[in-house]
């Protein structure tokens, strides 16, 4: 979860360049709104329990896919993967706890639903999750695998960059394992500390053979994860844990796809674009917000989606 | 250790008012404890054990400090005192205690994060560790570790992500082989972490370099909420070493833990490599304060278990049976150790967080210090170790 300001122009330009000595006098460690208040009410800020520093802006309801249907984020990868099941007949589902419908309940329904050869736990062992998905990939049956927290995922990182990320290439294309998502929560939570917080699709951003995917929105999140199982290549989707039940949209019932690979301009600026994913979406479209108030600075807002193969031109587009 | 010497001091000290009063104690009893199950082992830990009145009175005083001290924990954390994570051991007190019990305070002791027991009976006070999960100064960890991270002298933690902690051990019983001390590293682990590679890679290392390592597998029949008939395909343990020898011991009595500990540290001691220790125990609570721990087992198990198997319970009929102690001392104890629960937890509660300019200490051993960019490219941390 991560913002940088460039412009099209290549120079930062932020007017009333004087505030940055406020900026800097105020003790904060949280998001951007405890930082841009008066120094006077941060001095009590520090000591403030810091839970959710966002609100989540939902997007218009979607005319274009049919009917919808109120949803948050774990009830919109619940969808997601109802309708996978539905359509791919290999489909299966595994990963720690997702029988009963996971931790986070996103695959809750599931099994009774499709059976329990389709939808079943696995021991303790991300690694062994990880490689034996390839596995299912690889005979050509399509493996969606949940990493209970992407926290615990890098047991399993030399199985992805190693093997699935590298498995077309190596075979020169005789063997893939494009039928394999990995699904894992992720981000901050307020709560989550060391291990049940960490963001680390950097450390997976520099792996050619992999992509990587990070939604804003339930309606967001349905059309990648459904794109993610249908791409022909090894995807990490990575759930903002946050907004599992923080974010509600109208999210249409039926299959639809969002598109890899491209970001989205949720917001035309002049002066500064700013690119975020996740949940620092919502924090940078209240950025602009500000800076459009209180700085004149027209904010261009970028949702990469896509951290890799990212879409470099959106972003550099004048 | 000077701490358990004052409890014990306490200890004698109501015990002999006690005494005065009304009548005399044996001063030891022998009792007859449970046969383990053994692989590739031809003889185990003794069937009977002697346990002297001092003994019954501090293990009883240290896992109802252990009880409370959970207990208050749970109490803490429903008032929103203590956020974050918080796994409880209430149930599993005869494991902490006992396998302090069998070795020296000099051997070193690891495992995963349901560790505020192991926390205390390593050395630290109950209002360090109350501390610590409230997150103030004060805590073991000067607040920056809480539930999952705490540590003490020869106490590795204290980790999150299970199984990791296993070759870890096994690194430390290098050391202590190494070190030419005679000294041995317990290595913990959980039934749902006995799944991982990384276990079995230690367990081979350990085995060819017979480096002291006991690995013990604290088996309390689920993982998080997944029972062990539906995650491992031996739910035999202790045999899971294959090439390592293995003891099955009964996890809620505190003698039979001790005499096991015992035994497999003479075992290491001896140069005979690692052994491998499983632990049949059960805990009342959930796998958190956020897992009500009843969705995947009944309250009639827990409650059975509560009424037949407690370690507490057990240990004090004993001692009561064979007039090693009487109600009334026990009592006065539970008093006692009330007492001392209330006062750590006062202080945990009023106890400063720790200052904000420390948030960054402590990433690097560095010097001099350097500056650490927070949540923004203006607020700077200053980063001392």
């Amino acid at each position: 979860m991560a913002a940088f300001a460039a412009t099209a122009g290549g120079l930062l330009r932020l007017r009333a360049a004087g505030s940055e000595g406020q900026w800097r006098r105020l003790r904060g460690a949280g998001l951007l709104r405890g930082l841009l208040q008066p120094e006077s009410a941060t001095g009590v800020a520090a000591q403030r329990r810091h839970v959710a520093h966002f609100t989540f802006q939902p997007d218009p309801e979607p005319r274009e896919y049919g009917q919808t249907q109120k949803m948050n984020l774990f009830q919109a990868i619940t969808s997601a993967l109802d309708n996978s099941l539905a359509k791919d007949p290999t489909a299966v589902i595994f990963g720690e706890d997702v029988a009963f419908g996971g931790v986070f309940r996103c695959t809750v329904g599931l099994r009774d639903k499709y059976g329990k050869d389709r939808v079943f736990n696995t021991p303790l062992c991300e690694q062994g999750i990880v490689g034996f998905g390839i596995g299912i990939a690889v005979t050509g049956a399509t493996a969606i695998a949940e990493i209970q927290f992407a926290d615990y995922i890098f047991p399993a990182f030399d199985q992805i960059v190693n093997e699935a990320a590298k498995y077309r290439y190596r075979s020169g294309d005789l063997f893939n394992c494009g039928s394999l998502t990995i699904r894992a929560p992720w981000g901050c939570v307020g709560h989550g500390a060391l291990y049940h917080s960490q963001s680390p699709e950097a450390f997976f951003a520099h792996c050619p053979g992999i992509k990587v995917v990070v939604p804003r929105s339930p309606f967001q999140a349905k059309g990648l994860l459904l794109s993610c199982i249908e791409d022909k290549n090894p995807c990490i989707f990575f759930e903002p844990k946050i907004l599992y039940r923080a974010a509600v949209e109208q999210v249409p019932v039926e299959p639809y796809n969002v598109p890899l690979s491209q970001a989205e301009v949720i917001q035309e600026g002049s002066d500064v674009t700013l690119v975020a994913w996740g949940t620092q979406v919502h924090v940078i479209r209240e950025v602009a917000a500000m800076a459009q108030e209180k700085l004149g600075v027209s904010c261009e807002v970028i949702d990469l989606r896509t951290i890799l193969p990212w879409d470099v031109d959106t972003v550099c587009k004048v | 250790n000077g701490k358990m010497f004052s409890t014990l001091n306490e200890g004698l000290s109501s015990a002999s008012r006690v005494l005065v009063a009304s009548r005399n104690f044996a001063n030891d009893a022998t009792f007859e404890i449970k046969k383990c199950d053994l692989h590739r082992l031809e003889e185990g830990p003794p069937v009977t054990t002697v346990l002297t009145r001092e003994d019954g009175l501090r293990y009883y005083r240290m896992m109802q400090t252990v009880r409370r001290m959970e207990l208050k924990a749970d109490q803490l954390y429903k008032q929103k005192i203590i956020r974050g994570f918080c796994h409880l051991c209430d149930g599993q007190e005869a494991c902490c205690v006992g396998l302090e019990a069998g070795i020296n305070p000099t051997d070193h002791l690891i495992t995963a994060y349901r560790a505020h027991g192991f926390t205390f009976t390593r050395g630290l006070s109950v209002r360090e560790i109350l501390a610590e999960l409230t997150g103030r100064r004060g805590g073991c960890a000067k607040g920056k570790g809480g539930s999952m991270h705490m540590y003490a002298k020869n106490f590795y933690g204290g980790n999150g992500i299970v199984g990791a902690q296993v070759p870890l051990g096994a690194g430390i019983a290098l050391a202590c082989k190494y070190n030419g001390k005679d000294e041995v590293c317990l290595t913990l682990y959980g039934d749902g972490a006995a799944n991982q590679g990384q276990i079995f890679e230690a367990y081979n290392m350990a085995a060819l370099w017979k480096l002291p390592c006991i690995f013990i597998c604290e088996n309390n029949r689920y993982g998080m909420g997944t029972s062990v008939e539906r995650a491992a395909a031996s739910t035999d343990y202790y045999k899971r070493g294959d090439f390592i020898p293995g003891l099955r011991v009964d996890g809620m009595d505190i003698l039979c833990v001790r005499e096991a500990t015992r035994f497999a540290a003479a075992h290491c001691r001896s140069g005979k490599g690692p052994i491998l220790m499983e632990l049949q125990t059960y805990r009342y609570h959930g796998h958190s304060m956020s897992d009500p721990g009843v969705s995947y087992r009944t309250r009639e198990e827990i409650q059975e278990v509560r009424s037949k198997s407690d370690p507490i319970m057990l240990l004090k009929d004993r001692m009561v049976n064979s007039n090693l102690a009487s109600v009334e001392e026990l009592k006065e104890i539970d008093v006692e150790v009330r007492k001392e629960i209330e006062d750590a937890a006062q202080f945990a509660t009023a106890d400063p967080e720790p200052p904000l300019e420390e948030l960054g200490y402590h990433i690097y051993s560095s010097d001099p210090p350097f500056e650490v960019r927070g949540a923004n490219q203006w607020i700077k941390f200053k980063s001392i170790s």
